[in-house]
């Protein structure tokens, strides 16, 4: 499904991370994990095709990120960690704002049905009147209007209470098992990496992250 | 297209009112002004009271020329009346043309025609006197002018007769066409003299164009709220780039400028009685494309909103004061004859369609659309 060789990434001469080289099948939950500044979020824009690499080659589904970006990018499902929703707008408004612009066509009930699944009910409440959890699924919904096929997430659940964390994990789960959607995310919650991923890749040379994922008995890829 | 009006309706909805407010607030302004500019006018007037013992010709032309003035309010009352509200200070001062003036100025008598009251308070009754006294021996002097012609075609036995009445006539086109007094005060749009004798007036379409610049750099700000860069990550993943959102936007920006300015061009013209022709509305539209293209590209290079607003209203103010729109600015384009040239709001204000801001914007929107779909596409 993802296959990623070699990926080198330079900012200036600085190195982030050097000859990336793994795969992610249909289904899978991967975990990114590593020190703040080891590149989890540089790696995660690239497979966003939101940045390029400095070197090595990335194919989405036999699609080359160099010459089919343009069709990748209907098959990802990007979730900024900063929440990028209209303030002012109801849950309803902002889920049918993006409808109108996205590329595939939803009805007003399987874009609330989005919502309910994600446990968002309060489709008719603004949305600066949500809590940070509800903002945090909403901004999560409009992300996947599309139907992508892979769910890249930086730090999805930032700041939020259990509850919403839960059933945010809750989410991705039947996602990946359910409609097996490859889902890709960043997180510094070491309970929620151990619970919810299949594989983790850590990022970085500090071999914290690897003991203590490895103690729990977890794949862990360590680059 | 239908997408992209579905999303901005979803936003408009939940800025009606400042939408609202933006969008009339030039017609709102100019209406406005028109109403305090014509009450203070009004104000500025001497109150005078005017009593006419008898209803001849020539007593009502003079209380037709007083009533000219724009200098005097001119009341035409009974005499019991008139001494009444001049002894309230309602009155500046009074005039009474007594019985017999048309006969008397026919006889060419120059005395005691008008009986004049002031009061303590009068602070124009000199002023305003004199001009009763000049109207009056103006008109004494054209009949004895009359009178004059009459005998020397008598004396001369010409075949020729004219009446008192022809020779008033002739001796009055003569004083129109040889007027060395007139002047004449014309705005930047003005072609034609003003010949009427009201004070001087300010320039409606100038005005309107400036509140017009304001509220499009207002109603603009959305470039500035929507290019927040938390927003931006959305943009990849929806079918329109960051750009080809912006440019459709403004388009529609621009059909809602439209529709606001057709009502605008049938206020002035049911409202203030300014003229619609298609010299005016194509001028217009090249002016609100000018507008909408011109704030587009100031605030998409903004950050920042409280500067927007700062340069909106810097931008504004010396648009005022250097265009002629509202202050007429034919001293410094006498001095600096490139003034002209680059003046944004000239075209409009002269009913042309060319404007060179209204091109050299449109050229660098298009620069601007090739750099930032450049930029905005990671992979090429």
């Amino acid at each position: 499904m993802l296959h990623i060789d070699n990926l080198t990434k330079y900012y200036n001469k600085k190195q982030i991370f050097k000859d990336l080289t793994f795969s992610v099948e249909k289904g899978e939950i991967i975990g990114l994990v590593g020190e703040n500044g080891a590149g989890k979020s540089t790696l995660l824009s690239i497979l966003a095709t939101l940045q390029t690499p400095s070197a090595g080659t990335l194919t989405l589904n036999d699609l080359s990120y160099n010459s089919d970006w343009k069709k990748i990018r209907k098959q990802i499902g990007y979730v900024p960690q900063e929440i990028a929703i209209w303030d002012e707008f109801t849950v309803r408004e902002n889920m049918l704002f993006f409808e109108k612009l996205s590329w595939v066509k939803k009805t007003e009930e399987e874009l609330r049905q989005l919502c309910l699944e994600m446990k968002l009910d309060q489709w008719n409440e603004p949305a600066h009147t949500l809590s940070g959890g509800m903002k945090r699924k909403l901004n999560m919904a409009i992300s996947l209007i599309h139907d992508p096929t892979i769910i890249l997430l930086d730090e999805p659940t930032v700041g939020i209470d259990l509850k919403s964390k839960k059933e945010i994990g809750s989410y991705m789960e039947k996602q990946a098992k359910k409609d097996e959607k490859t889902i890709i995310y960043i997180s510094h919650d070491m309970d929620e990496i151990k619970s919810l991923c299949t594989r983790i890749i850590c990022i970085g040379q500090d071999s914290f992250y690897k003991n203590l994922l490895q103690n729990a008995g977890k794949n862990v890829l360590v680059f | 297209m239908r997408a992209i009006l579905h999303s901005r309706l979803l936003h408009w909805k939940h800025q009606i009112i400042p939408l609202l407010f933006w969008l009339l607030l030039p017609i709102i302004a100019i209406i406005g002004f028109t109403q305090l500019m014509n009450g203070l006018q009004k104000d500025s007037q001497i109150p005078v009271g005017i009593v006419l013992e008898e209803k001849t010709e020539l007593a009502l032309n003079l209380a037709d020329k007083l009533d000219q003035s724009p200098l005097i309010r001119l009341d035409i009352l009974e005499e019991e009346q008139a001494l009444r509200q001049l002894e309230k200070h309602e009155l500046d001062s009074v005039f009474i043309i007594r019985e017999g003036y048309q006969d008397q100025i026919k006889k060419g008598s120059r005395n005691g025609l008008v009986k004049s009251y002031q009061s303590d308070l009068s602070f124009a009754y000199t002023p305003v006197s004199e001009m009763v006294a000049s109207y009056v021996q103006e008109e004494t002097s054209r009949m004895k002018t009359a009178f004059t012609v009459q005998q020397l075609s008598k004396q001369y036995e010409l075949e020729n007769t004219w009446t008192m009445e022809e020779i008033s006539e002739k001796s009055k086109d003569i004083e129109r066409d040889q007027n060395l007094l007139r002047t004449t005060f014309t705005f930047e749009n003005d072609n034609e003299e003003q010949t009427n004798n009201s004070l001087p007036s300010w320039n409606k379409w100038g005005l309107w164009a400036i509140f017009a610049l304001l509220s499009t750099l207002f109603l603009f700000d959305w470039v500035i709220k929507e290019k927040r860069q938390s927003m931006q990550t959305r943009f990849p993943f929806i079918r329109f780039s960051f750009t080809s959102y912006c440019l459709w936007n403004t388009l529609l920006y621009g059909g809602l400028f439209f529709i606001s300015d057709i009502i605008t061009l049938l206020v002035f013209h049911f409202l203030l009685d300014q003229p619609i022709s298609l010299s005016k509305l194509g001028s217009m539209m090249s002016f609100r494309l000018m507008l909408v293209t011109g704030t587009f590209l100031l605030a998409a290079n903004m950050r920042n909103r409280t500067t927007y607003y700062g340069i909106a209203f810097i931008i504004t103010l010396l648009t005022a004061i250097i265009s002629g729109a509202i202050i007429p600015a034919d001293g410094i384009v006498n001095q600096f004859p490139i003034m002209k040239w680059l003046n944004p709001l000239a075209p409009f204000l002269n009913n042309e369609l060319n404007n060179f801001w209204l091109y050299a914007f449109l050229l660098l929107i298009m620069i601007w659309y090739i750099r930032k779909e450049k930029s905005y596409a990671s992979y090429r």
